[in-house]
């Protein structure tokens, strides 16, 4: 027994997104109970997954920008006026929709590149930066269809949303999850080898196991609820919504960066201590400005997937998205003061506060009693977080 | 890498009458304030130069402008005999210049074997990290500083203040450094910690590495160093052979600016 408790101390598993697991089972089954089973309906789920997944991409880069000791306030005014941007070149000018996507990601490095030239060189924190970006492209947003809603109509492009097509079919997602699966369980055979040929000590086998085994039962039993919504009149059952696939993506895309790159590595040295950042030779501006470039790219993402669920872009898109985001973030355990954070934590946080949302819509509360209730739920979160680092001796 | 056979192999490689290091005429102002004013020194391999005066006498500038943290004003630094053009810290480590700041320059998040690479991890062919020759080369670094180092994997925030040490001087081992340069390294350290920094410190000059030690620890000089050299107000009092001069002497140094009487000057050390 005192073997296997020593494995697990030294198993570099994060506690704390177990116990943050833990608390989101607490509440969906809470929910389930209260509102007699339909909380955890496959319906129900689908449709937070999907609704998530907005929020779910901005935070997992929210993580990073707030590790680095900066904040966006501007992602949902951004998020807005790239969105509406790229509904009003497809609607109102005519283009394709790739060729209005691409015009919508330019937008958004430009914009980025301005205000990441304004933090990284100028100096300005990021706060004023942001804020200032808050309020004008929320004004830009309006400018670029005058106050029109501009109406999409592209059948692919939808799907890109979710929705009624947005599913990618019961064989596919089946096929998807035995591919995760495997490499779930290749990643850690390789993982195992490499540190036996460097005689490093690796995880007993049986605790590796369980490490690939629960990630696996994970993906094969969301498959298998995405799999079991039918929508009535329609043919086959919806599979995986395509806004959680790209969600998933980007989130292991993140992942990577930041526990395979340098740049992952730098932006966390960078958040632990600038000092130290600048006296080792880390090219922090550059850093700083990457960091501003990948967040262009994952806003255009975002958009793309915003308009394609509610079928336009209004000016309106994404308003007071930057708090649900930064919330997220703060909800999956990456703190304010920089350096610490991780995106498994912030897809949790999300999917915490939606599941919060959503099992409170079900129960009839009214709106602004889920307002003062999500508001308090982030406290409650950093109170944690607070405790915790006490706890661990982490103290920022 | 530390057997007393290839310690000497490694002395002999080295030419100890070639200049390692040489300030020219350094000149620094921040505002109209001149923190470091028109010094030269010299730093020959295998030989410690103590680096001394108050707070602000211009000690830790000089240094950081070695080190490429901060941009010289004027004057030349010269590597081995050749100008070098040292204006980042990354320029300075291709010159085999490193330093353990007073502050520990740790990133306090990350563990012990990020920090030991922080700047210069060890890539794969597909540009990603390579932690497991990382996590392996480490272990061995740490293992020679300090037997007892385990804590490979956790914050560097929660190591104890020797521990840290070993992190910080195992970035100037593991990368080969010629010219290190030592700020305060025993400040913050325990007895035991202090002379296990004292032995280190023996065995890089056994190897040929040339230190610039920053300290107020006049037992840790006078043990420690071979010359050295006083700073005022920015400017240079005088650069002794540590042997000759007497530690009240080099208080009046510090404190007063005043060169100790019927001394010589050294810009060398003695062989």
């Amino acid at each position: 027994m005192n073997q296997v408790l020593q494995n697990l101390k030294q198993s570099s598993i994060d506690w704390r997104m177990l116990l943050m697991a833990g608390v989101l089972l607490v509440i969906t089954v809470i929910f389930n109970l209260t509102t007699d089973g339909i909380f955890l309906s496959p319906e129900n789920l689908y449709n937070i997954a999907q609704q998530t997944a907005v929020v779910g991409i901005l935070a997992t880069v929210m993580v990073l920008i707030i590790v680095a000791r900066h904040i966006d306030l501007s992602v949902g005014s951004v998020m807005g006026f790239v969105g509406v941007l790229i509904a009003f070149l497809m609607y109102t000018a005519n283009w394709s929709w790739p060729t209005a996507c691409l015009a919508g990601l330019a937008a958004a490095i430009v914009v980025a590149m301005y205000q990441g030239f304004l933090t990284a060189f100028v100096g300005v924190p990021s706060f004023v930066v942001t804020l200032g970006g808050l309020m004008s492209f929320r004004g830009a947003a309006y400018i670029i269809a005058d106050g029109k809603t501009q109406p999409l109509s592209d059948p692919f492009f939808l799907k890109l949303g979710g929705g009624f097509n947005g599913g990618i079919g019961t064989t596919q997602s089946w096929l998807l999850g035995a591919v995760i699966c495997t490499g779930i369980a290749l990643s850690m055979i390789m993982r195992r080898r490499a540190k036996q040929a460097y005689e490093v000590p690796t995880n007993p086998l049986w605790l590796d196991a369980v490490l690939a085994l629960v990630p696996m039962a994970l993906v094969l039993g969301f498959v298998a609820v995405m799999n079991a919504y039918h929508i009535p009149n329609k043919d086959d059952a919806q599979g995986i919504p395509i806004p959680v696939l790209i969600w998933g993506v980007v989130a292991l895309f993140m992942s990577f960066l930041v526990h395979r790159t340098r740049f992952g590595r730098y932006v966390f040295a960078m958040g632990g201590n600038p000092d130290a950042a600048k006296l080792v030779g880390i090219p922090v501006r550059r850093v700083t400005m990457l960091l501003f470039l990948l967040l262009a790219i994952l806003t255009t993402v975002a958009s793309i997937v915003a308009i394609a669920r509610l079928n336009a872009g209004t000016n309106s898109l994404g308003n007071s998205q930057e708090l649900l985001v930064i919330a997220a973030t703060v909800i999956g355990g990456t703190a304010l003061a920089g350096g610490s954070g991780t995106i498994v934590g912030s897809v949790l946080g999300a999917l915490i506060m939606q599941s919060i949302d959503s099992g409170m819509l079900l129960l009839d509360v009214s709106i602004g009693t889920r307002y003062v209730i999500i508001g308090q739920v982030l406290i409650a979160a950093v109170v944690f977080d607070v405790a915790y680092r006490k706890w661990t001796g982490d103290v920022l | 890498m530390s057997t007393p056979e290839n310690a000497v192999a490694a002395r002999a490689a080295v030419d100890t009458n070639a200049c390692l290091v040489e300030l020219r005429n350094i000149k620094k102002a921040f505002g109209g304030v001149h923190a470091v004013d028109d010094v030269s020194l010299t730093l020959y391999p295998g030989e410690v130069v103590a680096v001394l005066g108050h707070n602000g006498a211009g000690k830790s500038t000089l240094m950081k402008m070695l080190a490429g943290a901060y941009p010289i004003d004027s004057g030349d630094v010269m590597i081995k005999g050749q100008k070098a053009h040292i204006r980042t810290p990354s320029d300075a480590q291709a010159q085999g210049i490193e330093s353990i700041y007073q502050t520990l320059a740790l990133a306090d998040n990350l563990d012990s074997v990020a920090n030991l690479f922080l700047g210069r991890e060890l890539l794969t062919r597909w540009n990603t990290l390579d932690d497991h020759r990382m996590d392996a080369d480490a272990r061995k670094v740490f293992q020679r500083l300090n037997k007892n180092f385990k804590n490979y994997h956790t914050p560097v925030r929660r190591l104890s203040g020797g521990q840290r040490q070993v992190v910080a001087i195992s970035r100037a081992i593991y990368f080969n450094a010629q010219i290190l340069i030592m700020d305060e390294p025993t400040a913050a350290l325990g007895p035991e910690e202090t002379a296990m920094v004292a032995r280190l410190i023996e065995q890089l000059k056994a190897e040929g590495v040339g230190i610039f030690l920053i300290s107020h620890d006049m037992h840790d000089v006078f043990a420690l160093s071979d010359r050295l050299a006083v700073m005022k107000n920015g400017k240079l009092v005088g650069t002794y052979r540590t042997a000759d001069v007497t530690e009240d002497e080099v208080l009046g140094m510090i404190i007063l600016g005043k060169q100790p009487a019927g001394k010589q000057q050294y810009e060398r050390p003695a062989r």
